[in-house]
C-alpha cells in the first residue's frame, strides 16, 4: 500500500514540476536570457487554492501556456501574399555544438523541414530557396521554386548535413540577393538566416552589402543560435527584418516560424501590382504525352491556357512562356490571412451560458469548483461576435488550423452572421462568389 | 494512391451532415422522381446501422445543417439526454432490435423532431435559401479533432459525409474552403452524395481536395443502395475498390468584375481578386497599384485575355495602353 502511495506523490510531483518548466520557459520569454536572470525558486510561482490543493493550479497554467500563443494580433491588414523568401543554414563547425538537443545541427534540420512543409501550407503560391553556407562558401541547395518536395529533398540529402569549416555572411547573403533581385517588385523579397557561428568570413566589407540590400528592399531576419552578434543586429535593423536568439528549443521553434505568416504590407513602399496568372484546364488525356517540366511521358496533367503546354503540378510558372500558372482553391488557400477569426474571450463563472462547448459537444463543469470565486476562469471561451461559448481545444483548432468561428456559421438563433460579415467587408462578400472552380 | 496510415483493425469515425433544408426537401419531395425527408431518413438510418454493424466499435455522428443554424442530430449531450430521459421518449422497447441501433435511431429521430418544431430560432439568414454546410463542416471538424485528441492510440479513422441537397451559397466560399483546408490537413476525406439538385463545385472541389467520394444521385428512390455501395467502405478498403468519382473537376475561375470564366486573368497582389483586366484600383481591397509598364514576356505577342472573354475587355487591359500611363 506504501509503496502505490509513493508512487502517487511521485507522478504528483512530476507533474508540478512539469507546470512549472514551461512557466519558467515563458517567463524567460518575456524577461531576458535564462542565464541572466537572478536564481527563481520555481515553487514560489505556485499558489496553493483554498482547499490546499495545487491540482486546478497547474491545470490553470497549462492551460494559459496553451492559450498564450493563440491571443494574436487579428486586425484585418494588407499582407504581401506573393512571397519570394531564401532560408539560410549555416552549416559550419559551431553547429555541432550540443547546446541545444540532440544538437543544434539536428534540431535546425528538423525545424527547417517543419518549416518548408508549413511554409507552403499557409503560403500555396509563394516560392522558396535554400542556402547553405560552410567552409566560407555559400551553396544553393535550391533555387527559389513552389514545390516543397524538391526542398524537402534536398534537406534531407545526407551530403547537405555535412558540417565543416567557417560561415561566410556576405556570400550567403549576395548570392541570395542575386536572386531575389529577379523576382517581380510585387512579392516580397526575403532572407531568414539561422547561424550558429559568432564569426563570419567574408571576402569584402559586410555594410556593402547591407547597403545593397537595402536597396534592393529585401528583408533579412535572424535567428541566431548562440549570442546577440552586432553587425547582425544592425543589418536586421536597417533591413527591416526581426532579430532573435534562441533561448531554448521551444523557443527556437517560434522564432523560426514567426517567419510563416505573410508579413504585413509597409506602407511607404507601394508594390502591390496586378499580377497575371493563369488558370489551366486539367487535361484526361488517354494517351501519354510529353511534359515540359519533367520532359517525361504523362498521362494527364494541367494546359497552360497561353501556350497549350502540358504541366504536371500546379502551382507552378510555366516553363515556356513564364506565366504564374494556379487554380482558384491555391488563391482560396490565402483567404484566412486577409480575414482572421477574432480572438476568443475567457469567460468568468458568472458569464455562463451554456454546459457544452458550441462545437465538439464536450460537456462542461456545471459549477465553480469549491472555494473558485465567480470571476475566475470557468474553461470556457467564448466569440465575441456570436457569443457562442468554446472549450480550450476547441478555441485552439479554431485560431490555428481552421480559421472559422463554427459559431458565427452555424447559429443563426444569436445573430445574423451574414449581416455582420458583409458590413465588415461589403465589397469582399460580394465579389467573392464568382471564385468557384466551373464544372464543365 | 494508397492510404497508408489505415489498417483493418481501424476504428471508423463516420461524421455526416445531412442538409435538412427543408425548402430544398419539398422541391425534392415535389420532383419528378420524388424522395420526402422521410424517406430519406429512413434510408439514412438504415446506412448507419449497416455502417455500426461493419464493427464492433465503430462510431457514427449526424449533424443537420439547416437553414440559418446547425445542431448536432447525434451524439446528443448529457442534459439532452435527461431532459429527454425525464420526458419519457424512450418508452417503447423492442424485443427484437438491437439496443445500439434503436438508441441511435431514436436519438436521430428525436433531435430531427425537435429541429423541425422549432420554429422559434430567428431565420435571418433566409435570404438566398441555403443551409449552413460551413458551419456544419466546422463543426464536425472540432468534433472530429477532439475525438482524435482524446484516441492516444491513433486507431480512430474519421471520414465527413455530406448529403447534400442545397445549392451552393457564394457567401459561403471562403469558410467552406477554410474548411476544406483543415480537412486536408488532418487527412480526412470530405465524401459528397448530391441527393438533390443541380451541380455544387465548392463540395465538388471539396471532395476533390481531401480525396473524398463524389456521387451524383440519379434515382433519389434508391438512396439505400447508392449509400451502401459508394459511401460505406471504410478508409482501409478503399485502398482496394474503385470508388465512383468527379473525373472532371474545373478549376478555372471567374472574374470578380463580371463574372465571366476566364483561363488567364489578373490577380491582386494583396488580396487575391481575380479581374479580367487590369485597372490601376483594386476593387475589392481598394488598394492603388503602381503604374508600370508589365513584363515584357506579358506584352509580347500575347493572345486574347482568355476564350471566353469576348471583345473589348476595356483599353486599359492591353498591355500597350498602360505602359503610356507609367511614363506620366
Ligand atoms: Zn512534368
Ligand atoms: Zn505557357
Ligand atoms: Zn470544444
Ligand atoms: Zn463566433
Ligand atoms: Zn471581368
Ligand atoms: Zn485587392
Amino acid at each position: 500500500m506504501s509503496g502505490r502511495k509513493a508512487k502517487k506523490d511521485d507522478d504528483e510531483y512530476v507533474d508540478i514540476d512539469d507546470a512549472t518548466d514551461t512557466h519558467e520557459n515563458e517567463d524567460a520569454q518575456q524577461g531576458g536570457y535564462s542565464w541572466e536572470e537572478e536564481y527563481k525558486r520555481s515553487w514560489d510561482v505556485l499558489q496553493e487554492d483554498a482547499e490546499g490543493r495545487l491540482s486546478s493550479v497547474v491545470a490553470h497554467l497549462q492551460q494559459q501556456m496553451k492559450r498564450r500563443r493563440l491571443l494574436r494580433d487579428t486586425a484585418t491588414v494588407q499582407r504581401g501574399i506573393i512571397r519570394h523568401l531564401f532560408l539560410v543554414i549555416d552549416l559550419s563547425e559551431a553547429m555541432n555544438e550540443k547546446d541545444l538537443r540532440p544538437s543544434r545541427l539536428e534540431l535546425t534540420l528538423t525545424y527547417a523541414r517543419q518549416f518548408v512543409t508549413e511554409y507552403f501550407d499557409q503560403n500555396p503560391i509563394s516560392q522558396l530557396g535554400i542556402i547553405v553556407i560552410r567552409d566560407g562558401v555559400a551553396e544553393r541547395l535550391t533555387d527559389l521554386s513552389g514545390n516543397p518536395t524538391d526542398h524537402l529533398r534536398a534537406l534531407k540529402n545526407k551530403r547537405n548535413q555535412e558540417t565543416s569549416g567557417e560561415p561566410s555572411l556576405q556570400n550567403a547573403l549576395d548570392m541570395a540577393c542575386a536572386s531575389l533581385v529577379n523576382v517581380p517588385s510585387h512579392g516580397s523579397r526575403e532572407v531568414l538566416v539561422v547561424y550558429g557561428s559568432l564569426t563570419t568570413c567574408d571576402p569584402g566589407d559586410i555594410y556593402d552589402t547591407i547597403a545593397q540590400l537595402k536597396k534592393e528592399h529585401v528583408r533579412v531576419s535572424f535567428v541566431g543560435l548562440a549570442a546577440e552578434i552586432q553587425v547582425c543586429r544592425t543589418l536586421c535593423k536597417e533591413t527591416n527584418g526581426s532579430y532573435g536568439v534562441v533561448l531554448n528549443e521551444a523557443h527556437f521553434k517560434d522564432l523560426l516560424f514567426e517567419a510563416i505568416p505573410p508579413p504585413a504590407v509597409t506602407q511607404t513602399r507601394n508594390t502591390s501590382n496586378l499580377v497575371m496568372m493563369g488558370f489551366p484546364t486539367k487535361s484526361n488525356d488517354l494517351h501519354p504525352s510529353f511534359c515540359v517540366c519533367h520532359s517525361k511521358l504523362t498521362v494527364g496533367g494541367y494546359i497552360c491556357p497561353r501556350c497549350s503546354s502540358k504541366i504536371c503540378e500546379l502551382p507552378t510558372d510555366c516553363d515556356v512562356c513564364g506565366l504564374t500558372l494556379v487554380s482558384s482553391p491555391h488563391l482560396a488557400r490565402s483567404y484566412h490571412h486577409l480575414f482572421p477569426v477574432d480572438n476568443f474571450i475567457e469567460v468568468p463563472w458568472s458569464g455562463i451560458n451554456s454546459l457544452h462547448c458550441f462545437a465538439c459537444q464536450t460537456a462542461f463543469d456545471s459549477s465553480p469548483p469549491p472555494g473558485a470565486g465567480l470571476e475566475s476562469n470557468s474553461g470556457r471561451y467564448s466569440c465575441p461576435r456570436c457569443h457562442n461559448q468554446f472549450c480550450v481545444d476547441c478555441d485552439i483548432f479554431v485560431h490555428e488550423v481552421l480559421h472559422n468561428c463554427p459559431g458565427c456559421w452555424a447559429a443563426g438563433s444569436n445573430i445574423s452572421t451574414v449581416q455582420i460579415h458583409s458590413k465588415k467587408q461589403p465589397a469582399i462578400q460580394n465579389d467573392v462568389m464568382p471564385m468557384q472552380g466551373v464544372t464543365s | 494512391m494508397l492510404d497508408t496510415a489505415t489498417s483493418e483493425d481501424d476504428t471508423n469515425l463516420l461524421v455526416t451532415i445531412v442538409d435538412t433544408n427543408p425548402l430544398a426537401w419539398q422541391q425534392s419531395a415535389t420532383a419528378k422522381i420524388p424522395l420526402s425527408l422521410d424517406d430519406a431518413i429512413r434510408q439514412i438510418l438504415i446506412f448507419f446501422n449497416a455502417h455500426m454493424a461493419l464493427k464492433h466499435d465503430n462510431k457514427v455522428a449526424a449533424i443537420a445543417s439547416h437553414i440559418g443554424h446547425c445542431k448536432f442530430l447525434y451524439p446528443v449531450t448529457d442534459a439532452e439526454t435527461h431532459r429527454r430521459q425525464a420526458n419519457q421518449y424512450k418508452i417503447s422497447k423492442d424485443a427484437n432490435a438491437y439496443p445500439n441501433f434503436k438508441d441511435v435511431n431514436d436519438d436521430i429521430i428525436e433531435s430531427l423532431r425537435s429541429l423541425m418544431l422549432d420554429t422559434d430560432t430567428p431565420q435571418k439568414n433566409l435570404n438566398d435559401g441555403t443551409s449552413m454546410i460551413s458551419g456544419a463542416l466546422s463543426m464536425a471538424l472540432c468534433y472530429i479533432n477532439r475525438i482524435m485528441n482524446q484516441d492516444d492510440l491513433g486507431r480512430i479513422k474519421p471520414r465527413i459525409l455530406v448529403l447534400s441537397v442545397s445549392p451552393d451559397s457564394p457567401y459561403q466560399y471562403i469558410s467552406i474552403m477554410n474548411a476544406v483546408f483543415s480537412a486536408q490537413k488532418m487527412s480526412i476525406p470530405i465524401d459528397v452524395c448530391k441527393v438533390y439538385g443541380g451541380e455544387v463545385a465548392f463540395l465538388q472541389q471539396a471532395s476533390h481536395i481531401t480525396g473524398g467520394v463524389y456521387l451524383d444521385v440519379e434515382n433519389p428512390q434508391a438512396l439505400l443502395q447508392y449509400l451502401l455501395f459508394s459511401f460505406l467502405p471504410e478508409r482501409y478498403a478503399r485502398n482496394y475498390l474503385c470508388l465512383p468519382n468527379k473525373e472532371q473537376v474545373d478549376f478555372r475561375a471567374a472574374c470578380f468584375c463580371h463574372k465571366r470564366i476566364i483561363d488567364i486573368g489578373y490577380v491582386c497582389s494583396v488580396c487575391l481578386s481575380i479581374f479580367c483586366s487590369w485597372s490601376p484600383v483594386c476593387s475589392t481591397c481598394r488598394t492603388k497599384f503602381a503604374f508600370r509598364a508589365l513584363p515584357p514576356l506579358a506584352g509580347k505577342g500575347r493572345p486574347a485575355i482568355s476564350r471566353t472573354a469576348s471583345p473589348a475587355p476595356s483599353a486599359a487591359a492591353s498591355p500597350g495602353s498602360s505602359s503610356p500611363m507609367s511614363t506620366t
